[in-house]
């Protein structure tokens, strides 16, 4: 980009979300050369992530937990460590969001600098040092008085009006227990019979985050890298072990395990938050269009 | 480690798969720095006797190219099948779609008797041999060739994608070629082509081949969500799709 | 410019390790001995795992089938499937491998199994990670009761460890029972799943704790039988194979329920799975 008029702060969602910032699609994890063994390789350098929207941030914080939880994984840190994020309040409406039915249609947490276009001008609050070294370089711009900051709440009751795009009938807190009595429901089998097993939902999705590893050689045949890729638990041979043992053949199973991720496995990790932002973009990115959390959870709640 | 010999063999076919191999530029002074080919029709005027590994490109469309695989099989320690026309067929089998006899005459009007021309239905290799490798696509990935040779002088079996052509799609950032209005038969077919068709701003055409269990069933009944026919899916499973076990 | 401060050791970065062992075991299984670069022991417990890497090739999980009683070097049993495994058994002595662990849960050998009656239940490569128990017990055989070990494999040929059974048998108050799917024309043993060896057995379901593990199918029916002897969930201990990619929680391969195989297990107490899907088909 080389002009700032270029900056499109009112997009409504982006194909994909910021998380290749912080595990790239193809991530090189170590190289290794015959006789020297291997050597971690983390490559990383301080970076802006300018305009993220709040679900997204919510679904970065969640992942900062997940990487950093137990075993810290030490090539997602680095990078996040490296990010200074500066977080946009939603201008424009997408398609399929529903963020407003899961808390997520506005954040407090996780970044540096927050942007909240009140009237024709941008309301910036920072939350830490590296915020607070960008603002500073903002020159003669005025402090906002309580009036500015009662706009802004006024935006963000109206993102959580409008950021409605699908209308949950159940409530983000009740998915872990609707999700324990629902191993057995028939809506896994009807939707999956229309499920191509091609991931999309997997690689839109902020939360998503499963990772194949493989190894890769030179020409030489002796030295190569070990780098990890995206994964999908949608995916065939997601579950897959030697000797062609595949734990989740059947698509239905790979469907509701999708499911079972975001409404219960994942929040059990993440101290009950559940692990959908409601960007809506797995219901988007759908050939099929079965991809609708909303309307699997709403079909749950509604019995059978 | 003596470099095993590679020897590269033609059957009905464009060439153009052999082509990405001389177009790997740079990497085909990599390539022979591993490998000692000895035939290769294309790119050497000289050949020799013997070889380890065959790659074979093009479809099988008469009896005496079948003889002439098994053949090449029979001295071969590991044959490779090279693109579309290798790994399924390819577009060769458009004509088992037709009567072969309408087949002839229309391409090869009054010669069509000569015996040269005698053409039979078109098989992709592994119909008539058994293949060890596919390197799939019309034309190839050359890097995904350079890559499943790599993978092969290590003594180890490459990753092909068994996922569809969407998930290299959606990496991409593309929007959906649906969303176009367009059929892509992306959701049925094997990456590994880094999705450039798509990103291209074209539908996929399925040239790598369906993946092991393509839900070809969803694709029927998406169709009509998209306001397109089966007549419509089909017709555009045509050109790579046809006569093979998924097709409609 | 890396400006990270971490200072987090990588956990994906292995360390190198040298064969000492490399022998062939079974037409497709073959035996690795090795030891640490670093000299340190690799302290882990039995029924843990490491991810073993081979230059160029890849990465993958093996149970240590050492008891950790043994030091200096630890073993492992690979049946060649795959690619990493295929080059294992191209590996002679004296070569090297990377090595990541040891992951995961243990048996319990220090806790609820010490005092009791044991009873192992292994089929198939299930023999592997169970041997490190067995072989802890048997080296400790003061701390533990009567030992009953279940051995079921396809066919004769298949079996592991036939050079140890005699100093096993001829431990004070062990029982060693093998069977066979298929005999050939030399066997003359029990042939039937396992299940068949626990037909006529009596336990002590107050004092015994039970250890399970062996191909997907065996555990429902292994587990029928004990139910039948009196025992119960909570001491019964079973080890479970998933795809344990990265083996620390992260890659999201080995997960079945909120559970990470390679973290919360592979070693469950049953009474903790009994009731997750997935677990046990």
């Amino acid at each position: 980009m080389t002009k700032a008029t270029n900056l499109r702060l009112d997009y409504d969602v982006t194909i994909l979300p910021p998380k290749s910032f912080f595990q790239p699609q193809n991530e090189t994890l170590l190289s290794f050369q015959r006789g020297k063994g291997y050597r971690s390789v983390i490559e990383t350098e301080p970076f802006l992530l300018l305009g993220v929207h709040p679900y997204d941030m919510v679904a970065i914080t969640q992942m900062d937990e997940i990487f950093s939880q137990g075993n810290g994984d030490v090539h997602y840190v680095s990078r996040r460590q490296n990010a200074t994020i500066v977080v946009v309040d939603v201008e424009n409406v997408s398609p399929d969001v529903f963020a407003g039915h899961m808390g997520t249609y506005k954040v407090e947490e996780g970044w540096d600098v927050l942007l909240t276009k009140v009237a024709d001008q941008y309301l910036v609050e920072s939350k830490t040092e590296r915020g607070a070294a960008l603002m500073s370089s903002l020159a003669d711009v005025p402090d906002a008085d309580q009036g500015w900051l009662e706009m802004r709440q006024l935006v963000w009751e109206r993102n959580k009006g409008r950021l409605r795009r699908h209308e949950l009938e159940a409530e983000p807190s009740t998915w872990p227990d609707l999700l324990e009595e629902a191993y057995d429901h028939p809506i896994w089998e009807e939707k999956a019979k229309l499920c191509f097993s091609c991931g999309s939902c997997n690689l839109v999705c902020p939360t998503c985050y499963c990772f194949d590893v493989r190894d890769e050689v030179h020409w030489d045949l002796v030295s190569g890298e070990r780098f990890r890729v995206w994964d999908g638990c949608m995916l065939v041979n997601f579950a897959k072990v030697s000797g062609n043992l595949n734990f989740r053949k059947d698509e239905a199973a790979r469907y509701r395990h999708r499911y079972y991720r975001k409404g219960k496995y994942v929040p059990s990790k993440i101290g009950g938050q559940i692990a959908c932002v409601g960007c809506g973009r797995c219901i988007t990115a759908c050939v099929a269009k079965i991809a609708n959390p909303v309307e699997v959870f709403n079909r749950l709640a509604g019995g059978r | 480690m003596s470099k095993p010999k590679v020897a590269i063999f033609d059957f009905a076919c464009c060439e153009g798969c052999q082509l990405q191999i001389v177009n790997m530029e740079e990497d085909l002074l990599e390539l022979i720095s591993v490998v000692d080919p000895v035939e290769w029709r294309e790119a050497m005027s000289d050949h020799r006797d013997g070889y380890d590994i065959a790659i074979v490109e093009g479809s099988i469309t008469r009896h005496e190219d079948e003889e002439r695989l098994q053949e090449i099989r029979s001295h071969a320690g590991m044959l490779i099948a090279l693109g579309s026309c290798a790994t399924t067929g390819g577009v060769n089998k458009l004509k088992n779609k037709f009567d072969l006899n309408d087949v002839k005459r229309c391409v090869y009007c009054d010669s069509a008797h000569l015996p040269h021309l005698n053409t039979a239905l078109t098989k992709a290799l592994d119909e008539v041999v058994k293949v060890d490798y596919k390197v799939h696509g019309c034309p190839i990935n050359n890097k995904e060739f350079a890559y499943i040779l790599r993978c092969i002088l290590m003594g180890k079996k490459p990753f092909i994608p068994n996922y569809p052509v969407c998930v290299e799609c959606k990496m991409k950032g593309n929007p959906c070629r649906y969303e176009y209005g367009e059929i892509c038969l992306g959701p049925i077919i094997r990456a590994g082509c880094d999705a450039k068709c798509p990103s291209g701003g074209f539908w996929c055409y399925g040239c790598r081949g369906y993946v092991d269990n393509p839900n070809v069933n969803a694709a029927k009944e998406i169709m009509a969500q998209y306001h397109k026919t089966i007549d419509n899916l089909r017709g555009r499973m045509f050109l790579f799709g046809s006569k093979q076990e998924q097709t409609l | 410019m890396d400006s990270t401060s971490t200072g987090w050791n990588d956990i994906y970065l292995p360390e190198m390790a040298t064969l000492l062992r490399s022998e062939p075991m079974t037409a497709d299984e073959r035996f690795f001995e090795c030891k640490l670069d670093s000299g340190k022991e690799l302290g882990h417990m039995p029924g843990q795992f490491v991810e073993v890497s081979v230059l160029g090739i890849g990465e993958a999980p093996f149970s240590i089938s050492s008891s950790p009683t043994q030091t200096g070097s630890f073993q492992m049993v690979v049946r060649n499937v795959g690619n990493v495994t295929h080059a294992m058994h191209g590996l002679k002595s004296g070569d090297k491998i990377g090595i990541r662990g040891p992951f995961g849960t243990h048996f319990p050998v220090e806790d609820e199994m010490r005092g009791k009656d044991i009873v192992f239940i292994c089929g198939g490569l299930g023999r592997v990670p169970v041997r490190s128990a067995i072989n802890y017990v048997l080296d400790n055989r003061d701390d533990y009761g009567e030992v009953t070990i279940l051995y079921g494999t396809k066919s004769p040929a298949e079996r592991l460890f036939l050079d140890e059974v005699e100093a096993i048998v001829s431990k004070e108050n062990v029982k060693y029972l093998e069977t066979v799917d298929r005999g050939d024309e030399e066997w003359t043993g029990n042939v039937g799943v396992i299940t068949t060896l626990m037909t006529d057995m009596m336990v002590d379901p107050r004092k015994t704790v039970a250890v399970i593990c062996g191909p997907p199918v065996m555990f429902k029916f292994a587990i029928m039988s004990l139910y039948k002897m009196g025992m119960v969930d909570k001491n019964i201990f079973v080890s479970l194979e998933r795809h344990m990619k990265c083996g620390v929680g992260k890659c999201g391969h080995c997960q079945i329920d909120g559970l990470y195989v390679c973290q919360d297990g592979p070693v469950f107490r049953f009474a903790d799975i009994a009731e997750v899907q997935e677990a046990i088909q």
